[in-house]
């Protein structure tokens, strides 16, 4: 009896368990069976997920930022929470954003929308002005509240110093994609790439999210400091010559790293969306690469660098100038009109004389020789610095259809020829460098992985040999000595040469009333650090280069001395001494 | 015959005796199903909650480079040329020229170079590892462990 007792006991312990683990099962079961549950699971088992990695940084040759990002906000309505749009449209109205802007927005939706961006790219002190608004309201039991405003961070483009070196930077626009300059150039590697994936929705497999690597930063050649002093120099230029643009380039002759590069006019990168007004009509955003015009005497030095390279002539071959000389059954005269008598060739550069430099590239040398050096260096050709724009100018060689004999002469002296600055500069840098011609470029360094590949020097070619480019070099400084040059800067020696161009008409001829004054030196001669090029379009206050772009050129030396680190030559050469 | 029968009916389980290990097996299958699905169940819990971490941490990773990269160029704007020149020019600094400076021979000094933004000591990317006591089976454990062992003790 007492057996049986215990045995029932047990019995119904048993099933009461039993019973409860059934229960338990059949609510998992039922639980992972009912729909609410496979529809969350089935709607969250993977969700669309925006991933916006930032855009790689760019900084000058110093560590200075030039371009980063900052936080902005997509602006969105949810429209199926039911939004009261009166308050909605007062609380983005009190915010500052664009009403207009908005309007348009919800003028696009479609019936059945269910989510509306008012608008785009909003600044940070605005969508917080919003938030802030929004909590208020939603605070206030009895009003009504802004629920259905969404807001999504996410990278904008910044530029800090604003228009400092924009015609090199470019810009980017709203939808990620870098224009002009080095935005434009190398947009493949600083723009990461934005995706929007299917992710899993389980937090289990939160691992499984894609690590979206962000653009990469780069390190420009350029530096920020002589960058701010020669623009700050050719804006005081424009004004005191009252020409209708100017463009200063600084590069290393050693290397082809540009430490700076200025055109007018420039932007504000942050209001980009100015660019039709600030540039209106065929305006190039980059004169000093996107700009070709006929230099005039600055390309004397090519033609007289290749006379010399060739062994067509030598500093003190004599010439006698009367006055003009017959090329190809037309008649060329100097700058002056004038007949200057014997010259060497020396004073041929110093005195900027069309007929002696004519005579050297159709008597001295042949058509051959002389388009042959100067497509050695580079004429003709883009240089292929790594800016988006780049033109590459027009030498018209013997043999095509629009070239005559008398621009064998007029070359020579930098008419009938059209080149960009940087060609110039990268042409001058043959000579500067002992006869090695550089590849210019922009770019420093780009950091991959927290590693940074810095760009090596390429010498694109050796147009003229070591020793020419050192007795062009001392011709030219001595020409500049000569002459008391403008351009002069005590205690450094300079190699340099003016350029005063005509400017051809569309329709032929020349501009009788209008000129481009250049100048293109270096320094210091024996241990060159920079190659300066300086040209002013059109200057009103005074037509020869000698007396507009040489100061300017001497202006920008003495900054880059002093920002450069480069003490004058005898303090220089009494330290190397030691 | 009869013998055999009664030793049979001596050593035979009482009936109460074999309900009760009926019971008892019952309670303990039930028990480990219990168990299993109370282990399952927490580190299921785990597991979604590491996840859950791992997407906050995720997100606030990327809220905090999008502050750095605001604070980065706040930074930049206000120690922008510009406004440097202005704080210079207010603290009565003006720019020098070229024969107002005294150069100065340092033996060792090495003028200003371009800057180097690589990271300090950073040499590979660093992957995130799963110890594979959390991937092996029991028989990928025990089969690593012999090999272990047999790597450690074996003939040199």
């Amino acid at each position: 009896m007492k057996r049986n007792l215990h045995t029932w006991r047990y019995v119904s312990v048993a099933l009461l368990l039993a019973g409860l683990g059934i229960a338990i099962l059949v609510q998992i079961i039922r639980i992972q069976n009912s729909p609410e549950v496979a529809g969350v699971i089935n709607q969250g088992d993977y969700i669309w997920k925006d991933f916006f990695p930032p855009r790689g940084e760019i900084y000058d040759r110093h560590g200075s930022l030039l371009a980063g990002n900052k936080t902005v906000y997509e602006i969105g309505l949810d429209l199926t929470i039911n939004p009261d749009m009166p308050t909605v449209m007062l609380a983005i109205q009190m915010s500052g954003l664009d009403l207009n802007e908005v309007n348009y927005r919800i003028s696009l939706a479609t019936d059945n929308a269910q989510y509306i961006i008012l608008d785009d790219f909003v600044s940070a002190e605005k969508a917080e002005q919003l938030m802030t608004l929004q909590k208020a309201a939603n605070a206030d039991p009895t009003g009504k509240n802004l629920d259905a405003i969404y807001f999504k961070a996410h990278y904008g483009r910044s530029y800090p110093e604003t228009d400092l070196a924009s015609n090199a930077l470019g810009f980017v626009t709203e939808d990620n994609h870098g224009y002009l300059g080095i935005e434009e150039k190398y947009d493949n590697i600083l723009a990461g790439i934005p995706v929007r994936i299917l992710v899993p929705a389980d937090p289990r497999r939160a691992t499984e999210y894609p690590i979206i690597p962000p653009g990469q930063t780069i390190i420009l050649t350029i530096d920020r400091e002589i960058q701010a002093a020669i623009e700050n120099i050719l804006d005081q230029a424009l004004v005191s010559t009252d020409a209708s643009s100017g463009t200063i380039v600084v590069m290393d002759p050693r290397t082809g790293e540009i430490l700076a590069m200025s055109s007018t006019p420039r932007l504000n990168l942050n209001d980009y969306q100015s660019i039709t007004t600030v540039f209106p009509g065929e305006t190039p955003f980059n004169r000093a690469i996107s700009q070709a015009y006929e230099p005039g005497s600055v390309s004397k030095i090519l033609t007289m660098a290749g006379a010399l390279d060739s062994g067509a002539v030598k500093p003190d071959t004599v010439f006698f100038d009367e006055g003009s000389i017959l090329v190809g059954g037309s008649r060329i005269v100097n700058w002056d009109g004038g007949a200057w008598g014997y010259q060497d060739m020396t004073g041929c550069l110093a005195n900027s004389l069309n007929v002696c430099l004519a005579w050297v590239s159709s008597i001295k040398m042949d058509s051959d020789s002389f388009y042959s050096y100067m497509q050695r260096f580079g004429l003709g050709h883009a240089t292929g610095i790594d800016l988006a724009q780049e033109t590459s100018g027009r030498l018209k060689l013997p043999g095509d259809g629009d070239w005559r004999p008398v621009e064998l002469g007029t070359n020579a002296f930098g008419q009938g020829v059209s080149v960009t600055p940087i060609q110039m500069v990268m042409a001058a840098s043959a000579l500067a460098n002992d006869g090695k011609m550089v590849y210019p470029h922009v770019l420093y360094a780009q950091i991959q992985d927290g590693k940074q590949s810095n760009t090596r020097t390429q010498i694109v070619g050796t147009p003229i040999s070591t020793k020419t480019a050192d007795t062009i070099s001392e011709m030219l400084a001595n020409a500049l000595e000569t002459e008391s040059s403008t351009a002069l800067v005590p205690g450094y020696r300079i190699a340099g040469k003016t350029g005063t161009a005509q400017i051809p008409l569309s329709g032929g001829g020349y501009d009788e009333n209008d000129v481009n004054a250049s100048f293109i030196g270096w320094g210091p001669v024996d241990d060159p650090r920079f190659i300066v090029y300086v040209w002013l379009e059109k200057p009103q206050t005074n037509r020869a280069a000698s007396v507009v772009a040489a100061p300017i050129f001497k202006q920008v030396v003495e900054k880059l001395v002093v920002l450069m680190d480069v003490p004058p030559d005898a303090v220089r050469l009494q330290m190397v001494g030691r | 015959m009869n013998n055999v029968t009664q030793i049979v009916k001596k050593v035979r389980q009482a009936p109460w005796r074999v309900q009760h290990q009926w019971i008892g097996l019952f309670l303990l299958a039930l028990v480990l199903m219990a168990m299993i699905a109370g282990i399952y169940l927490n580190i299921t819990v785990g597991a979604t909650l590491a996840g859950r971490e791992i997407q906050r941490l995720r997100n606030e990773i990327i809220t905090n480079q999008r502050v750095n990269a605001d604070s980065e160029t706040q930074l930049a704007r206000l120690t922008s040329v510009e406004a440097m020149l202005q704080r210079a020019d207010a603290m009565a600094f003006q720019p020098a020229n070229p024969d107002e400076i005294t150069y100065v021979a340092v033996a060792g000094y090495t003028a200003q170079s371009a800057v180097d933004l690589s990271t300090p000591g950073k040499t590979e990317r660093v992957v995130p590892v799963i110890l594979p006591e959390y991937s092996e089976s029991w028989f990928d454990y025990f089969m690593n462990q012999q090999a272990a062992s047999a790597s450690a003790g074996g003939p040199p």
